[in-house]
């Protein structure tokens, strides 16, 4: 049964993306976001191809991979994709599912919008890419 | 540089390529410039305590424990990592020439992104391209 605007309110209220974004701006992302269910070993994303939108796990894990290696592991709470609909340019890794995943998808032109609008989200975006240019160079000092 | 000089300079930079001459004009009025000689360093690996930087003129080196990774030029930005992620810079930036800069004091970038939304967009593509180079790099 798909879940209601409650339900997907509560869901997005923990995702670090959405950190800081207000209850009625998420009951207006709740209506954008579609859930889509996947099955383990399933390409959630595939790399080079391009892509039209970002995705939030809700359950279940997956796997980033690029040319084979594994980068990095994704749980309940993480999103990913954003940098396709940022650049307009092709994906740069695999998202594999490890195990049955189910995530919210949002369309690049629902999010571009709404990167102007709850200019919040695009902070918390801005974080998460510093972060991850970071860690690459292999100097990234959690606190 | 008089305003409407500051203004043109901006007026031809990626960061600010989607604002129109009054919002150009209200950057121009929230930054600060200043100037450095050429050897002087302007963020400092592993001090807290800095800002965000725009280069309008001159060039500067990225330097991680001693060796150049990067140059940047006029149009090119530095600091905004640090400032965004809470922690110390991670590399030298040293003026490699006299150079002049727009700077905004790190508890104003946040406000100042979302007050030009616009200008965040085009910082977040800038990183998108920086983590895919860092990708490219890497394998």
């Amino acid at each position: 049964m798909p879940a209601s605007t409650q339900e997907k309110v509560a869901q997005l209220a923990r995702v670090q993306l959405f950190g800081g974004v207000s209850r009625p701006a998420l009951e207006r992302i709740a209506e954008l976001v579609g859930e889509i269910d996947f099955s383990a070993g399933d390409y959630i994303v595939r790399q080079g191809q391009l892509g039209n939108g970002l995705y939030i796990i809700l359950s279940g894990t997956a796997r980033v991979v690029r040319s084979g290696e594994d980068l990095a592991r994704l749980g309940p709470g993480d999103s990913f994709g954003e940098l396709a609909v940022i650049d307009r340019s092709p994906r740069m890794a695999n998202v594999i599912a490890d195990e049955p995943v189910t995530c919210f998808g949002l369309a690049s032109w629902d999010l571009l919008p709404l990167l102007e609008k709850e200019p919040i989200i695009a902070v918390n975006m801005l974080r998460e890419l510093s972060s991850r240019v970071r860690s690459l160079a292999g100097m990234h000092h959690r606190h | 540089m008089d305003r409407d000089e500051l203004v043109d300079t901006l007026a031809g930079m990626a960061l600010f390529a989607d604002l129109g001459r009054v919002r150009l004009q209200e950057v121009a009025h929230t930054f600060i410039e200043d100037s450095f000689s050429a050897g002087q360093r302007v963020l400092r690996q592993g001090f807290s305590g800095t800002g965000f930087y725009v280069i309008l003129d001159g060039q500067v080196a990225v330097r991680i424990d001693g060796t150049d990774r990067a140059t940047l030029g006029k149009g090119d930005f530095f600091g905004e990592m640090s400032l965004l992620l809470g922690e110390a810079p991670v590399a030298d930036v040293v003026a490699l020439a006299p150079l002049r800069v727009l700077q905004l004091g790190g508890p104003d970038l946040e406000s100042f992104l979302k007050r030009h939304p616009e200008v965040m967009f085009r910082m977040l593509q800038s990183l998108a391209r920086r983590l895919r180079t860092a990708n490219t790099r890497q394998s």
